[in-house]
This record gives structure tokens, C-alpha cells and sequence, in this order.
């Protein structure tokens, strides 16, 4: 094996140059391959986290219609009783009770749909962190009545500044058509732009006066300590409670669900469209060193090297040049990485296109070890595939090669 | 026993469409120890006959047999196997792995024979001193002359201890200094050894050193002379298109004693 190792090792710097450049190739792809993956995996993941940290929580509780129709008497019954429940769950370690409906948002200059969304302050910031979301004026926990905070674009569309005053109209509890003003007391910048144009946030207290009699709760959106928990905490609400339905993240967005199922995928696909890519550069690299070396190869089948050798060293040379090159660009990408989790991708120049879809324009790209060996072995697999049909040639050759005169 | 025989041996190529007939009934014997080689003009299948010796190409008809082992009905890897203990092959092209150095290059055969690595070195430097590359052992192909790439295929097929060497043209790439030189030192081992060389060639020098010649013509043996001063020549009875029945009768000693007959 030593001896087969050393002369494909010697075999692929017969040529240097060509060596060289599929080496490079192969560096280059793999570099770009993962940083790519890393990236993706990033992006993904601080939507994840941004949607569960900022908005959604680990799981939460609705009226089992309310998700579908949004009406405003679709709220929790006995809230009291599961908010109970949550307090003494040792697994829970945070809830916000939201108070919401859909309604219109009334400025001097239009009107628009909005979803309202009426929050204790205290119990939202143990629960999310929208708060650092606030780009200019106050959050909700200002002294001012009937505050309101609207998104950015949503103010600019409205031409809105702070103090100014806006009117909400909504369907109370009975079914009636109710509208109240609420003062700007600040704007909010999320990632998503879509999310800023479509949701303000009042107190809860300010909003019930309008809704209904006594405090209605919606949206029980709860936290707990390890994301593993989810499941068995929501099983254990929805078996302890009747006329509600708990959901875990991933049920309640199904973008979540989707970027967690397509951050598994993601990985090997852009792997093997790359290394397909490469696949074909190695296979051209070997097949024009076979026909190079007929001659030799049938030499040495000639003087009693058995096919097995000689199929081991043609797959022992690609695998060799392919590694060569995959370990150098994994070490390239992994420096890369190291770098670009402590400073992030910046794509400040898209930033307004990236928030439109709701991602952050920093990214800190993430890869795991186990990812790093997933890309090897696809590398290696591929690579092994590629140079069959080399290797087969090689050892269809007729030793009479050696003999021929060119 | 003879050590190489073979028996009506023919090869046809391109049977079904334009046939060639490479070679017509060939039976010769050749004897250890000798020095035996075989002539004739482009064409006329002395290569071939050297194929067929050596278990790389396989008659249409008839049999080779290497020490009472038929070749003729032997799968591919036993093939293999059996050239790799039994045959030296030195090519026209000398056919180094130039990635190899002179010494790497000879050990590569013992190394597939899995011998002992320290004995494997040593029979290599011993053999690159005996054709007189002692001091070439480190250089790889592309930094040696022709000749010396010749001597370094020669201290290879001898590497694994053949039964003989086949070489196919050895001299043909050669200026005749370096040729004179490769010839010697066959003999040499010859004579020495007792190592037994088969060989084709077109090259009249090297025809007149041979201890026998088998002169080939269209596919058949046209004369099988032997020179040793014990030998005596024989006549021809046949052309190519011979029945093929002439058979070398030497008696195998190293040294060529027998007659030759022209079949």
C-alpha cells in the first residue's frame, strides 16, 4: 500500500501543472462550497433565532381558531388558570400574554390593515426581545396613555412622527366596530420589513379598555429552558387544558419548520452540486493521464502487477489529488469562517432587499464538525466515483501496450 | 524438460473479416541457458511469437508450455501472477516508471513478488552494479541515457529471478556504442548466470553475437541456427507455409548443444 500511495503521490506531480490546477480547482470549490454552506446555515439560523427570540417564543397558546380567523372574542378561556400552570411548570421559564386582533391603522394620509397587538411590557421583555427592535423614541413602558409604536416603514408610508396621534379601528369582543386614538411614543425596526408594516404594539391594559370588559388574552407565547422541552411541555398543556391548542415553533411557523428542514438538506446539496462540478475535472485529469501512460500501465501489467494494484492506484491517485485539495480549502474555509463568525458578512448594501424577506443583513456563518466531516466523506465518495471508470480503463488495457511503438 | 515449447502455435488476426495470419503453426523449444535470438523482417510475427511466449497475447491455436505449464487455457490474473515469477520482459521503449529512480524501479518487481524489503534493496544495488549503474541508483529515467535505461530494464526483468528474459527489440532505440554495451552484458549473464534470453531483433550485430538464431518469415519458422562451436547448422525443409514441425532438439545445457533444423 505504501509503495502504491508513494506512486500515485508521484504520479500526480508528473504533471504540475495540470495537477496544480485541479488542486486549485478543488480548493476554490471546496472553499466556496462550505463558506457557502456556512453562510446558508447562518442566515438560517438567526432567522431561527430571531423569530423565536423576538417574536414567536419557544411555543404558545391560542383559542384553537383563533390562528385561522383572528377575531377578537376567539380568545383563551380561563388564561388565568394556564398562566397558573406555566408559573409553577419548573421547565417554563418565561410567558407574555398578548392581547391581539386585526384591525385598521387610520393616519391623515391613509389607511392600512395592521395587526394590533397589545402586550404587558414587563412580561414581553422576560419573554422576547422585540424591545431592542426600537429604533427611535420610547418603548411601550413610557408613562404616556394610550401609547402606540408603529414600524419604521410603516411610519414612513403614513408619514408618521413621534407624538403624533393615530387612530385604531377593530371589532371588539361583542362583535361591534370600535376605534380609539393612540399616541406614537416610538418606531421599531425588525428584520423583516413586511412584519414592521403590518403590526403595532399597545399595552394591553390600554387596548382591553377598548376590546372588551375584563382583559381578554389571545396568545400565550412561553419560553422554556431547553429547546428539547418544547414538545413535551406543549403535550403537557394541551392534555391539561380543554378549548385551547398549544404549538411548538416549528408548527406555529411554518417558515421555521421549512428552514430547519432545508438547513439539513442545504449542506449536501450545494456539496454535490459543487463536487459534481469537480467530478467531471477529475475524471478529464484522469482519463488524459491513463492516455498518457498506456504504454506504462501496460508495462506494468506485463511484468505482474495485478489488476487490483493497478485499479488501487489510479482511484489512490484521485482520492489523493482531490484530498490534497479538499483539505487545503477546508482549512481555508475554516479559517474563513473562524474570521467571519467574529465579524459577520455584511451586506449592508442589500440590507433593504434583505429585510424585505425577513433576514438580517449580518450574517455569521455557522458550520459544525460534524457538517465538516458530512462535506469529506461526500468529497471522498464522489471523487471514488469519478475515478472508476479510469480505473476500469486502466485495467482493461492490453499489456501489449508496452510493446507498441507509440 | 524443456523450458520453453510450443506447440503448433498460431495467431489470426481479424479472423472474420480480413484475416491476418501473425503466425502458422510455430513449435520450437528452447532450452535453459539459452541465448537464443529470433529474426526477421517487419511483419513476419517474431514479435508475436514473443507475446505468446511471454502469456501477453493468446494464440488462435496451439499451446505454449513454460516449464510443463500450459499458458494457453490460463485465466488473466493467474496470467499475471505466473509472468510476475516466471518471466523478465524488457521492452524496446525500456518502459521505466519515470517516477521511479533506477533503484526503485528494480525493487518495484520484488516488491510485488512481497520480498523482504532489506533483501529487495540489496539485490537491486547488486544488480544496477552488475550493468554497471552503480553510481545511477538515485537518478530517475528522464535524467539517464537511453543505454543506461536499457541496462536498468535489464536489472529489472533479472529482479524477480525469471525462469528467462524476453526482450523485444532491446537494441532497437540504441546507438550502436550503447547497444554493444547492453549485448555484453546479456551475454555476460549468459554465460555467468546461465540466464536464458530470449529476444527479437532486426539489428545484425546483435544477430551475429546470438548463440542461436530462429529466423522467422510470414508468420513461420524459416531456419532455427545454432552457433555454439558444439552446434552444428541444419537444413531448412520448409518455408512459411510449413506444416511447422521443426523442433529444436538442443539438449539444453546452457551452452547450446543440439542441432537446429529449418522447418
Amino acid at each position: 500500500m505504501k509503495t502504491l500511495i508513494t506512486i500515485a503521490w508521484r504520479n500526480i506531480w508528473r504533471h504540475p501543472a495540470r495537477s496544480g490546477v485541479l488542486i486549485a480547482a478543488v480548493v476554490v470549490g471546496l472553499w466556496a462550497g462550505v463558506v457557502t454552506v456556512g453562510t446558508v446555515n447562518g442566515l438560517m439560523q438567526q432567522r431561527i433565532d430571531y423569530l423565536i427570540d423576538s417574536e414567536i417564543a419557544h411555543a404558545q397558546i391560542h383559542h384553537p381558531e383563533f390562528l385561522a380567523e383572528g377575531y377578537s372574542w376567539l380568545n383563551i378561556p380561563d388564561h388565568e388558570e394556564i398562566l397558573n400552570w406555566l408559573d409553577e411548570d419548573a421547565r417554563v421559564t418565561a410567558w407574555s400574554a398578548r392581547t391581539m386582533t386585526d384591525g385598521m391603522l387610520q393616519s391623515p394620509v391613509k389607511t392600512s390593515g395592521v395587526r394590533i397587538r397589545g402586550i404587558d411590557t414587563d412580561r414581553e421583555t422576560r419573554t422576547t426581545d422585540f424591545h431592542e427592535n426600537m429604533v427611535e423614541g420610547e418603548y411601550l413602558d413610557s408613562g404616556i396613555r394610550n401609547a402606540v409604536i408603529v414600524g419604521k416603514s410603516l411610519a414612513q408610508d403614513h408619514n408618521l412622527r413621534i407624538g403624533n396621534r393615530i387612530v385604531l379601528v377593530f371589532e371588539d369582543t361583542g362583535n361591534e366596530l370600535s376605534s380609539a386614538s393612540f399616541n406614537i411614543v416610538g418606531f421599531f425596526e425588525s428584520a423583516s420589513t413586511e412584519f414592521d408594516e403590518r403590526n403595532v404594539f399597545v399595552r394591553s391594559e390600554d387596548f382591553t379598555r377598548y376590546l372588551a370588559d375584563e382583559l381578554v388574552v389571545h396568545e400565550i407565547a412561553f419560553r422554556v429552558a431547553e429547546l428539547e422541552m418544547v414538545p413535551a411541555v406543549v403535550a403537557d398543556v394541551n392534555a391539561t387544558f380543554s378549548g385551547i391548542e398549544a404549538q411548538t415553533w416549528r408548527e406555529i411557523s411554518p417558515e421555521l419548520n421549512v428552514l430547519v428542514e432545508l438547513g439539513g438538506v442545504m449542506l449536501y446539496v450545494i456539496t454535490l452540486i459543487i463536487m459534481l462540478a469537480l467530478a467531471f475535472g477529475i475524471l478529464n485529469t484522469m482519463l488524459m493521464a491513463l492516455f498518457e501512460r498506456m504504454r506504462e500501465i501496460g508495462m506494468l501489467l506485463s511484468i505482474g502487477m495485478s489488476k487490483l494494484r493497478v485499479f488501487s492506484m489510479i482511484l489512490l491517485e484521485s482520492v489523493i489529488l482531490t484530498l490534497s485539495g479538499a483539505l487545503t480549502g477546508f482549512l481555508l474555509a475554516w479559517g474563513s469562517i473562524l474570521y467571519l463568525t467574529g465579524s459577520g458578512i455584511n451586506l449592508e448594501r442589500f440590507a433593504a432587499g434583505i429585510a424585505e424577506l425577513g433576514w438580517d443583513h449580518i450574517i455569521f456563518p455557522i458550520i459544525s464538525p460534524p457538517e465538516y466531516v458530512g462535506i469529506l466523506i461526500l468529497v471522498i465518495v464522489i471523487t471514488l466515483l469519478a475515478s472508476v471508470y479510469p480505473a476500469l480503463k486502466a485495467i482493461r488495457i492490453n499489456p501489449l501496450e508496452a510493446a507498441k511503438d507509440s | 524438460m524443456a523450458l520453453v515449447r510450443t506447440e503448433k502455435l498460431s495467431k489470426v488476426y481479424n479472423p472474420d473479416t480480413v484475416p491476418v495470419h501473425a503466425l502458422r503453426d510455430v513449435s520450437i523449444t528452447i532450452e535453459p541457458g539459452e541465448f537464443t535470438s529470433i529474426v526477421g523482417p517487419s511483419g513476419s510475427g517474431k514479435t508475436t511469437l514473443l507475446n505468446m511466449i511471454g502469456g501477453l497475447d493468446k494464440p488462435s491455436s496451439g499451446k505454449v508450455f513454460i516449464n510443463g505449464t500450459d499458458l494457453t487455457g490460463m485465466k488473466d490474473s493467474k496470467l499475471i501472477d505466473f509472468r510476475l515469477q516466471n518471466i523478465g520482459f524488457v521492452f524496446q521503449h525500456y518502459n521505466l516508471i519515470p517516477v521511479f529512480t533506477a533503484r526503485e524501479n528494480v525493487s518495484f518487481i520484488m516488491l510485488l513478488q512481497k520480498r523482504d524489503k532489506k533483501e529487495m534493496l540489496r539485490r537491486a544495488d547488486e544488480l544496477l552494479e552488475s550493468v554497471g549503474l552503480g553510481d545511477r541508483k538515485d537518478a530517475r529515467p528522464k535524467e539517464m541515457s537511453g543505454g543506461q535505461q536499457q541496462r536498468v530494464a535489464v536489472a529489472r526483468a533479472l529482479a524477480s529471478e525469471p525462469k528467462f528474459i524476453l526482450a523485444d527489440e532491446p537494441t532497437a532505440n540504441l546507438d550502436s556504442t550503447a547497444a554493444m554495451n547492453l549485448l555484453d552484458i546479456m551475454l555476460r549473464m549468459n554465460k555467468e548466470q546461465n540466464v536464458t534470453f530470449v529476444f527479437s531483433t532486426h539489428d545484425q550485430r546483435v544477430i551475429d553475437r546470438a548463440r542461436r538464431v530462429i529466423t522467422m518469415v510470414d508468420g513461420a519458422v524459416d531456419s532455427d541456427e545454432r552457433r555454439d562451436g558444439t552446434n552444428e547448422s541444419g537444413d531448412s525443409t520448409g518455408k512459411g507455409n510449413s506444416t511447422g514441425t521443426g523442433t529444436s532438439t538442443g539438449t539444453g545445457t546452457g551452452n547450446g548443444n543440439g542441432n537446429a533444423q529449418k522447418s
